[in-house]
């Protein structure tokens, strides 16, 4: 069976389409959305609106929390001031335009989701804000996979897709039995575990403004990271006509991400 | 009267008339004097002229004695003797209508000018042309836009986000910017940027730490660029400028990290 996996839409809904319309062709069974449909981009109702009439099970991202709560991530999580204010305007847009049964949907969405030996989330399993980077310590990064009980763990967040086996997670101990001169060496391997990172379908920042998602095939175990080409300049006119600051379509553009993301990306507000 | 050794500089914006400048100062041993006609001012009047050569040549070459343009008079009328003094000319002055004081009249002129270039109204005024670096395409209309930010403290990762869009495109076609910029840590930073150059970073001026309040001193920056977005870059720089609350928390933390021996302003 193939599961596609999408992360951090962002209110693009011309990269959502084509992601949808390439999962279509890729012939995948399964769809799963790991957040943040909203935020920074020029249509967040109508994302979201398609995320729903599709049913595509979907966790809870850290904008969609924002926009739910208020905004909660604390300056802390803002690598400069520039891109602290760029997102209390991109939030301040999107708190104004969103549809009272949009923001109800994403209020009730939930944090996690499984699937047989796969776990969902949006940042980590502990919280939608924390970034699990591909060069985050292999200890931590096994700490965070075991927490779900899962052996895949796809998460999002970061906006750049990736995939990391964890077999290093390999322990080896020394026993020194009684009545024996000679110590023992045992080892013991915790099983194959993976995370993968699905990248952002409406935001990206691997240099080019593609849209990235995965799919998985259980039948053979595969991890395929797809990159989608769609009409970007669309996104970047609605960003414009809609009064979003002009910064942001440059930035798609350049598949810049909007704002840059924080010095200690594993560091989570405590607030 | 001591017999004057001066040199007018000239040349697009980007050929490196300033850097040309700061060689040839340094490779002299007498004592130099700089004056910036066309760059606004000097930083004496950094409250209302955009003084971002002189200000940089004052704090990187020693012995150099940066002349504010209301000081020319006098001072051709009592030269320091024995200097050499160039004069930068900005690229938007009209050379065929430059009018020089007459002490002025028999200098060396030089124009600093990019490979290749030719036939240029640089040509028929300069006594000697020097080849500068390249500066990408020749715009047809090209703007001068400066502003003054002397007294604004800015955030450093944010002022890197914004030299980046700005030296990218995200404001306009940009053939050369340059600014002085006050950083939170209290530095006074040089930033520097050509079209077609390797990517340089800034430079960090030899001046000292700023840490009581905002800046007395100049900063500023100024663009040379084809459908510049004025008011999305003054916009931007805005945004990455502290307020007195978050200025006097940083210089807090810096003032108490700082050795007793360090110099601060
Ligand atoms: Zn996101
Ligand atoms: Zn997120």
């Amino acid at each position: 069976m193939k599961i596609a996996v999408m992360s951090c839409i962002h209110g693009n809904y011309e990269a959502l389409n084509a992601v949808l319309s390439d999962i279509d062709d890729q012939n995948a069974d399964k769809v799963y959305c790991l957040g943040d449909l909203v935020g920074y981009g020029p249509h967040p109702n109508a994302v979201v609106e398609m995320i729903r009439a599709l049913d595509i099970p979907t966790c809870q991202g850290c904008w969609d929390e924002d926009i739910v709560e208020g905004l909660n991530s604390c300056e802390c999580s803002y690598p400069s001031v520039l891109a602290e204010k760029r997102g209390k305007v991109a939030h301040d847009w999107t708190n104004q335009v969103i549809h009272p049964e949009v923001r109800e949907y994403l209020a009730q969405l939930p944090l996690s989701l499984r699937d047989d030996n796969l776990c969902f989330v949006h940042g980590s399993p502990h919280n939608q804000h924390e970034y699990l980077m591909p060069e985050v310590d292999a200890f931590v990064a096994m700490e965070r996979v075991l927490a779900t009980g899962a052996d895949i763990l796809f998460c999002g967040h970061t906006h750049v897709p990736y995939v990391r086996s964890l077999d290093v997670g390999q322990l080896q101990i020394r026993v020194k039995l009684t009545g024996k001169s000679e110590p023992q060496n045992t080892s013991f391997s915790a099983p194959l575990k993976r995370i993968v990172n699905a990248g952002s379908v409406g935001e990206p920042r691997h240099g080019r403004p593609n849209a990235t998602y995965v799919i998985y095939d259980n039948d053979t175990d595969q991890i395929t990271l797809r990159e989608v080409e769609y009409d970007y300049q669309k996104t970047c006119a609605a960003i414009i006509e809609n009064g979003l600051p002009p910064v942001f379509a440059w930035r798609l553009s350049k598949g810049l991400e909007y704002a840059e993301r924080a010095d200690d990306p594993t560091h989570v507000c405590e607030r | 009267m001591p017999s004057l050794n001066i040199t007018l500089v000239s040349g697009p914006p980007g050929a490196g008339k300033t850097t040309w400048i700061r060689q040839q100062i340094s490779s002299a041993a007498e004592t130099a004097v700089y004056l910036n006609l066309g760059s606004g001012n000097t930083p004496n009047d950094f409250r209302r002229a955009c003084a971002i050569d002189p200000t940089y040549l004052a704090a990187e070459v020693a012995g150099l004695t940066v002349l504010p343009v209301e000081q020319l008079t006098d001072f051709l009328a009592h030269p320091l003797a024995g200097s050499a003094v160039y004069v930068e000319l900005g690229f938007h002055i009209d050379l065929t209508s430059l009018i020089l004081p007459d002490q002025m009249a028999d200098c060396q002129r030089v124009a600093v000018l990019p490979p290749g270039t030719r036939h240029t109204e640089w040509h028929g005024w300069a006594d000697l042309v020097v080849t500068g670096v390249e500066t990408g395409a020749v715009l047809s209309q090209p703007h001068l836009w400066r502003s003054v930010l002397s007294g604004q403290v800015l955030d450093l990762a944010s002022l890197n986000t914004f030299w980046y869009e700005l030296t990218h495109g995200a404001y306009g076609t940009v053939q050369r910017a340059k600014g002085i910029f006050d950083v939170a840590d209290g530095r006074s930073l040089h930033f520097d940027f050509v079209t077609g150059l390797a990517e340089a970073t800034y430079l960090e001026l030899n001046l000292p730490r700023w840490l009581n309040g905002r800046p007395d001193r100049f900063s500023g920056i100024e663009v040379v660029g084809e459908a510049l977005e004025q008011e999305a870059i003054a916009q931007t720089i805005k945004e990455c400028c502290l307020n007195d609350q978050a200025i006097a928390y940083y210089q807090q933390q810096i003032k108490d990290s700082l050795d007793p021996g360090d110099e601060v302003a």
